[in-house]
């Protein structure tokens, strides 16, 4: 069980089913006011008013407490806009991932025993720029993330794979840059596709960048139900050197499997 | 175009498609050459000085979690420097013609992702290299030890030729997770023809409890005997993780042994328990596995001192700070077939660089000719 659970906070730690916490939600678009979705895999989000949406993980809160804010600029026929602000804690959950579990006589882990994993923030704050054409809606988006370290991080603390170490490179770099573009599109009434290009950069860092692109085809089920499914794939700078890897993969039955996910929305009532 | 983009789109992400963990699942494959940056001629010497060293991937004495007493899993870049300069130093100071390498890291996290290979290569009198893995990974979770890739390495003053990685046999005493992300052993063969020579390098397993290390061995022995058979001379050596035939004491488990361990209690299937990789009679014949060693060729450390302490290679790295042991096992060896043999008297064990790994270097100067 404990290390179906460490799974699970791998997973989630590398996101690779969907944005998560620290990373902006595809739009500036914002649900309407009381409506709500959640993902298997992705943050709780919630339409405060018709400004603001609040959006938090709920599997992940409990070990990395974390909200994000976004806020509705300008909702106009040619564009709109909108800024995303959020913080997260990952100090719990990398201490968790550093315990690791027992298999057999050895313990598995992300992070090497003996380092002090201290308190730390994380904060990201982004520009999204939305635009709808007659093939589909394009987003811009840019922002600025910053890593908030109280005591010592050794760099040799940081865990060196794909999607997860320019993550958290903001802590052992103090801040880092992303944007990316996002296109969605809609197939058939049910049917639709998204993919998006994401680059982060964390200057003067050792292994200081990444691109990662997704695509996904979502079916809309039902009002309340949406599947989705697709496809990662990340190229970065590491410390060792260049490294593309196709996403998810699991190492044991040597292939990737595509990501795939549920969501359900529905309404608070008035 | 869309299908010519299609296509390139296609390659792309295919090539992406890596495995988490090399397997190297052919028998036999090339082996990777490197250069060093400042590159001297040397004449061919007809008596080339051989050393074999595992250099436990320039951690020195580090009480290391995965082979001795200790806790240590990563080490600090600029510690990994400093330990391999001093490598460095040990090696122009032996002044050898070829060096084969054991345990030699090109991009561990554990090791700083220094190549160990080009460090080397650049800070010594030797000009050329070859490298086969022995354990490639993108990440291994034992204690969170990240990013591996270790290996066997040849190092030589000479161009080296025809660099090939043969696969050995994988532990059968291991489940199957432990066995994804474990070693995958081999021996690197490398031809140079400056000296009309093949240089084999092995690195046997230390920790089986099987019958795994005599599978290796004879692997070891066949390569041998086809380059014998071809009508060409090799030198070979390597860490051998086993004891020189006859040798007095094969039981090293309470040496070894850390505080929390206890063996020689008899486990629920009534087999009596030892530690792994400091206990050499695991099956019948280990404790003359390398006879045929000595019958077929020519050891650098003569038969008459091979048993003797002034040989001894290895000792965990952690044994000197508990017990004040240096070394108390002979692991490292040098074998040739060549006409001319070892000159005489020229065999070293160099104990007194005890510090710089857990294991010593050995060496011996051959002569290329009969006379």
């Amino acid at each position: 069980m404990r290390l179906k659970l460490h799974l699970i906070y791998i997973l989630l730690l590398t996101g690779l089913f969907g944005r998560s916490v620290w990373t902006p939600q595809a739009s500036a678009y914002l649900l309407p006011e009381k409506k709500w979705e959640i993902g298997l895999f992705q943050p709780f989000r919630y339409g405060f008013s018709e400004k603001i949406n609040y959006s938090i993980h709920p599997i992940l809160f409990f070990i990395m407490p974390n909200l994000s804010v976004k806020i509705l600029h300008q909702n106009g026929k040619m564009f709109s806009s909108a800024t995303q602000h959020g913080f997260y804690y990952p100090t719990r959950l990398l201490k968790i991932l550093q315990t690791g579990v027992q298999v057999g006589d050895k313990t598995a882990s992300l992070i090497a025993p003996g380092f002090k994993i201290p308190h730390m923030l994380g904060f990201s704050s982004e520009y999204i720029l939305t635009k709808p054409y007659k093939t589909g809606t394009l987003s811009l988006h840019s922002g600025v993330n910053f890593g908030l370290v109280f005591g010592d991080l050794d760099t040799r603390t940081s865990i060196d794979l794909p999607l997860v170490y320019h993550r958290l490179g903001v802590f052992y770099n103090k801040y880092g840059l992303d944007a990316g573009i996002d296109f969605s599109k809609n197939i058939t009434d049910a049917t639709s596709y998204s993919f998006d290009l994401d680059l982060k950069f964390l200057p003067g860092f050792s292994g200081s960048y990444s691109f990662e692109h997704k695509f996904l085809l979502h079916w809309q089920k039902s009002k309340r139900t949406r599947f989705s499914i697709g496809y990662k794939y990340v190229y970065g700078n590491f410390p060792y050197g260049k490294q593309s890897r196709l996403l998810p993969y699991l190492p044991l039955v040597e292939s990737w499997v595509p990501m795939f996910d549920v969501q359900w929305v529905g309404f608070r009532k008035k | 175009m869309c299908r010519r983009i299609f296509l390139v789109g296609f390659y792309f992400l295919v090539m992406s498609c890596e495995s988490f963990v090399s397997d190297f699942e052919q028998e036999a494959m090339e082996a990777d050459i490197y250069e060093s940056k400042n590159i001297s001629h040397v004449e061919p010497t007809n008596k080339p000085k051989v050393v074999t060293w595992n250099i436990r991937f320039g951690s020195k004495r580090l009480p290391w979690f995965g082979d001795s007493c200790g806790d240590d899993v990563i080490m600090k870049k600029k510690d990994v420097e400093s330990n391999l300069l001093e490598i460095a130093s040990a090696i122009n100071e032996i002044n050898p013609d070829i060096v084969l390498l054991q345990e030699v890291d090109i991009s561990s996290k554990r090791s700083g992702y220094i190549n160990q290979i080009q460090y080397l290569l650049d800070n010594t009198n030797m000009n050329y290299g070859c490298y086969a893995s022995i354990w490639k990974a993108d990440f291994v979770p034992t204690n969170g030890l990240g990013k591996i890739n270790m290996g066997n390495a040849i190092l030589s003053k000479y161009n080296l030729k025809e660099a090939e990685r043969i696969g050995l046999a994988l532990r059968t005493d291991q489940s199957d997770l432990v066995k994804y992300f474990y070693l995958r052993r081999n021996i690197l063969k490398v031809k140079i023809d400056d000296l009309g020579l093949y240089v084999v390098n092995i690195h046997a397993t230390a920790f089986a409890t099987d019958s795994t290390k005599q599978i290796h061995i004879d692997k070891y022995l066949e390569v041998l005997s086809k380059i014998s058979d071809g009508g060409y001379s090799f030198v070979t050596g390597g860490d051998l993780n086993s004891l020189p035939p006859g040798a007095s004491k094969y039981d090293f488990c309470d040496f070894d042994g850390c505080d929390s361990e206890r063996f020689h209690i008899f486990d629920e299937k009534g087999k009596e328990t030892h530690k792994e990789a400091s206990y050499f009679d695991n099956f019948t014949g280990e404790l003359e596995i390398l006879e045929p060693l000595y019958l077929r060729y020519a050891s650098a450390i003569d038969v008459d001192v091979m048993n003797s302490p002034d040989h001894f290679t290895h000792a965990p790295s952690t044994s000197e700070e508990r017990w004040g042991i240096k070394y108390d096992r002979k692991l490292d060896y040098l074998f040739t077939n060549g006409p001319g043999g070892w000159i005489s008297d020229s065999a070293r064990t160099y104990q007194e660089l005890w510090r710089l790994s857990d294991h010593t270097p050995v060496s011996g100067i051959l002569t290329m000719s009969e006379d």
